[in-house]
């Protein structure tokens, strides 16, 4: 390293703060899914001209480019394919460290990414030795739901 | 009528952190403007459009171009085109100015890509507003964080070790080093790549990129319309672009770079490139995290699936190899936002121009290939193939 | 003698592209709808229209803008909606004009057969017509530079004002309600108008005052929606069903910022070059133009703009009804060309006509205008 804090010359500068309040509107498909989670459930939507089935679920098929079709309710269980520690967070995010997965639900063309639990967060520790790509999880349900993803409050290792 | 597009100018300019830069965005856009027309000749009012990129909730500005642009000192009121694909907007402004160009409605236009990741006190957390909102944003996500999904994944796959990435990135270092234009200008050991503070698992902080403050432009013209001009143009011989599905988990699989793949096998055939390995002479491609390089150079057909870390030590992605790769640092090294994904395409048609700094450029190269990636979970991709273009007259 | 190069240069020959899709979304005063439904639901039937597929998309060209969209990079998820799956697709931040343009130059550089343009427009805030403008002037505010205009609270209603009270000089605040009166009672009667009714000069005159000399009723019908346009070459348009127009002129131009002060002495300049490009691309002189949309956001630019274009006399000007009746936000310049489209499909082969529009984000002061010269086939 060439430089320290010390020795660097402060540029002058001028406070800039935004506050924007954005209301997104969830349309059809995201409200669906939302209030399915409030009840438990993770609903998905499959292509109506190929076998994709879409969680999050989607209002159509990227590649067919036609709309979704037929609501179903895809199986709290899957597969964690991969995941990452994050030692480092951000500002107003959570606090570090946390796992983040991508878990192929079964049934799902996609993948749905979540929090995962069981990884070893010891400085050093391999994090895969605990908690290996491929384990089976499971969804674990927050006790207040509210129509939002953290409805889910992070996946469990099955078993 | 339709015609030709090449790169006829390059301006860049120096770069730095946020903090030490003691220039304004607006200054930096300037410099990197004068420099393209002193390179390549033209005079200011031969100018007639600018494509530039802004990425407002990075920069603090909205459409920030629409004052900017105004103060180039190339005219006040030339028409603006304002791009934002995220990460891939660097390379998709010079795409557009191409296909201006090609058309015929314009005959020179100027690139513009300014410092987009100036201001922002956390950078983090303003990429984690191109999280997919609702579903994935509030898991947490910044840039980082979404490049080590695709690092675990080929990690596992592929049994890329630490010491590999740290060896990506003691490379990256050593070209940087070489670049007057390159932000981190110093050399690293593997040891204290290794040793650098964990960010997100497998990546430590010297193999993500530095937040930096630089601008790039470029001219791009009729390469038959170039009488007036000082330069050896690039022509843009091929080009285009490629998207993934815009949630993280619609990617399917992220230890392979398909989607990059795809555009690869689509720009080579334009190209009529057979060979990838044997015909290009310099390869600029957008990996600001260690493990993309390897990822990057398989997708691209340089190196089979697992292969690309072999291609690396092997030395062929140095100076002097088969394949140059990243003389510039690339933006490992400097990642200044819009600024940072122009700068493969400049830097790979400088290298065709025979205008690189003389400490990086590869003697005699005539083909080169340019990369931009970017976007939430890298969704977005980028090619063009630049030719060295002998003057007609 | 060598000719010119650059801004003196006579404009080259560009090769014609051809409208054969348009479609859109309903046009409401907020939809309840992720950005990537709209977009879809406009591509989807745009394509539907001319009987070709998401395959077939050689581009796709976007419209919109993260600020109002309430989040960096939305083009993220709205480019899949617009066909741009493992394609090429771009997005523009700025007026779906602008995004036309760039398709037909694709389209017009031999690179592609067939690309899609699309709009959209429906910022992300919720709360009643007020709280909505409140939000969207807000964000015009963060348009503007920031360290000496931002801070005086210049937004583009601000500018529009500005230019009108100038304007005052030979017209007076009647002669902008007549004519704002006037608009809104063509499209009030029309399908797309978000003004279903007819209004007086005094309606007009009654209306909020939003800034002195500007009332309600002078400014756009905001509307929100998406809108898509399906261009294809000449040799595949004669494949695709249903409509078809040719686009003959492709012009953009962007005026100065505050300081020059021209949007103010001569707010019709930076329209003026638009059409100069565009008129010289398609070798057409103003009089021949039978057909006319012009994206005026005040009565006080209408005559600007029209004396920009050369029009007048015998060209039919905004029988939409114009932004009084309906104004899609950035899906606007789409909006305007799926208008001329309509009117030419049954209008005599050859006849002309122009669509104009202009991104409203910074108001008059750095106004982005494209003008597009299309012709019944």
């Amino acid at each position: 390293m060439t430089t320290t804090a010390n020795t660097e010359t402060a540029a002058p500068t001028q406070a800039v703060h935004w506050d924007l309040h954005y209301d997104i509107h969830l349309g059809e498909t995201w409200s669906q899914f939302m209030e399915g989670l409030r009840q438990k459930k993770i609903l998905a939507t499959g292509c109506s001209s190929c076998v994709r089935v879409f969680v999050p679920p989607q209002a159509y098929c990227e590649s067919c480019f036609e709309p979704t079709d037929g609501w179903r309710e895809l199986p709290h269980e899957g597969t964690l394919e991969v995941f990452t520690v994050a030692w480092h967070g951000f500002t107003g995010g959570p606090q570090a460290p946390y796992a983040i997965g991508a878990i192929r639900l079964d049934g799902a063309s996609t993948l749905l990414m979540h929090w995962v639990v069981g990884v070893d967060f010891t400085p050093g520790a391999d994090v895969r030795e605990q908690l290996p790509f491929g384990t089976r999880v499971r969804a674990v349900w927050a006790e207040e739901r509210t129509g939002q993803i953290l409805d889910i409050a992070h996946f469990e290792p099955v078993g | 009528m339709a015609y030709r597009a090449a790169v006829a100018g390059v301006g860049l300019t120096e770069a730095t952190s946020p903090r030490k830069q003691t220039r304004s965005t607006i200054e930096l856009c300037q410099q990197a403007v004068q420099a393209t027309l002193a390179h390549s000749g033209a005079s200011p009012d031969s100018i007639d459009a600018i494509v530039t990129g802004n990425i407002d909730g990075f920069e603090g500005t909205v459409l920030g171009a629409k004052h900017v642009t105004r103060l180039l000192g190339i005219g006040a009121d030339l028409p603006v085109t304002i791009v934002n694909t995220g990460g891939t907007t660097g390379g998709n402004l010079m795409q557009v100015a191409a296909r201006m160009v090609r058309s015929g409605t314009h005959r020179r236009v100027l690139v513009l890509g300014g410092p987009t990741f100036f201001g922002s006190t956390d950078l983090q957390s303003a990429i984690n507003t191109n999280s997919p909102m609702i579903i994935e944003q509030p898991l947490g996500m910044g840039g980082y964080h979404m490049g080590a999904f695709a690092a675990s994944a080929y990690q596992e796959r592929y049994g890329l070790t630490a010491d590999d990435l740290a060896a990506v990135a003691v490379a990256d270092h050593a070209k940087a080093s070489r670049n007057p234009f390159a932000h981190l200008r110093y050399e690293m050991t593997p040891e204290e790549v290794l040793a650098g503070r964990p960010l997100s698992s497998p990546l430590t902080q010297p193999m993500v990129c530095p937040i930096s403050t630089s601008a790039v432009a470029m001219l791009v013209a009729d390469p038959e319309d170039v009488a007036d001009l000082a330069t050896t143009p690039a022509l843009i011989k091929a080009m285009g672009m490629s998207a993934d599905p815009y949630l993280g988990g619609g990617k399917g699989d992220f230890s392979r770079m398909q989607n990059l793949a795809n555009l690869a096998r689509r720009v080579y055939a334009l190209a009529d490139i057979r060979d990838p390995l044997g015909e290009f002479d310099a390869v600029e491609i957008f990996a600001p995290y260690a493990h993309m390089q390897p990822m990057q150079l398989e997708a691209l057909g340089f190196a089979p699936p697992g292969g690309g870390i072999d291609l690396i030590r092997s030395g062929a992605t140095d100076a002097g190899g088969t394949l140059p790769t990243n003389m510039s640092g690339g933006p490992k090294c400097t990642n200044a936002g819009v600024a940072g994904e122009l700068a493969p395409y400049a830097y790979a048609a400088l290298q065709v121009m025979g205008d690189a700094p003389a400490s990086i450029q590869i003697p005699g190269a005539r083909r080169s290939l340019g990369h931009g990636t970017g976007g939430s979970f890298f969704q977005f991709e980028n090619l063009a193939i630049f030719e060295s273009l002998a003057r007609s007259n | 003698m060598k000719p010119p190069i650059g801004r003196g240069a006579a404009q080259r020959a560009v090769a014609p592209v051809h409208v054969v899709g348009a479609a859109s979304t309903r046009f409401l005063p907020e939809h309840d709808a992720m950005l990537d439904e709209l977009v879809f639901e406009a591509v989807y039937k745009a394509l539907r229209e001319c009987g070709l597929r998401k395959q077939d998309l050689g581009l796709s060209v976007l419209a919109s803008m993260d600020v109002l969209d309430g989040r960096s990079i939305s083009s993220g998820l709205t480019n899949s909606a617009a066909g741009g799956y493992l394609g090429d697709s771009f997005r523009v931040e700025g007026d779906a004009g602008l995004a036309i343009v760039c398709a037909a130059q694709a389209i017009a550089s031999g690179d592609v057969e067939v690309a899609v343009a699309v709009g959209v427009y429906n910022p992300e805030r919720s709360g009643g017509a007020a709280t909505r403008r409140a939000f969207v002037e807000q964000v015009s505010n963060l348009g503007f530079e920031p360290h000496f205009d931002r801070p005086i609270a210049m937004t583009a209603n601000a500018s529009y004002a500005l230019q009108a009270g100038y304007g005052l000089v030979d017209r007076t605040v009647a002669d902008y309600a007549t004519l704002a009166a006037d608009e809104i009672s063509r499209g009030g009667g029309l399908e797309r108008s978000l003004r279903r009714f007819a209004a007086t000069q005094d309606d007009v005159l009654a209306s909020v005052p939003i800034a002195w000399p500007l009332h309600e009723l002078m400014l756009p019908a905001y509307s929100t929606g998406a809108v898509a346009i399906v261009l294809a070459s000449p040799a595949r348009a004669g494949r695709c069903l249903g409509r078809d127009a040719r686009l003959t002129g492709l012009g953009h131009a962007t005026g100065g910022y505050t300081w020059p002060g021209e949007w103010l002495t001569d707010p019709g300049a930076t329209s003026r070059r638009a059409a100069r490009m565009a008129l010289a691309q398609a070798a057409v002189s103003p009089d021949q133009i039978e057909l006319a949309e012009i994206s005026a956001p005040t009565p006080a630019l209408h005559r600007p703009y029209v004396d920009a274009l050369g029009v007048g006399g015998e060209t039919t000007i905004n029988a939409s009804g114009g932004l009084r009746s309906n104004f899609p936000g950035l899906a606007n310049g789409a909006l305007r060309l799926l208008e001329v489209v309509d009117l030419l499909s049954v209008r005599p082969r050859g006849t002309t006509a122009v669509s104009h529009s202009v991104d409203t984000e910074t108001g008059i002061v750095s106004e982005d205008v494209t003008l597009l010269v299309a012709e019944a086939i």
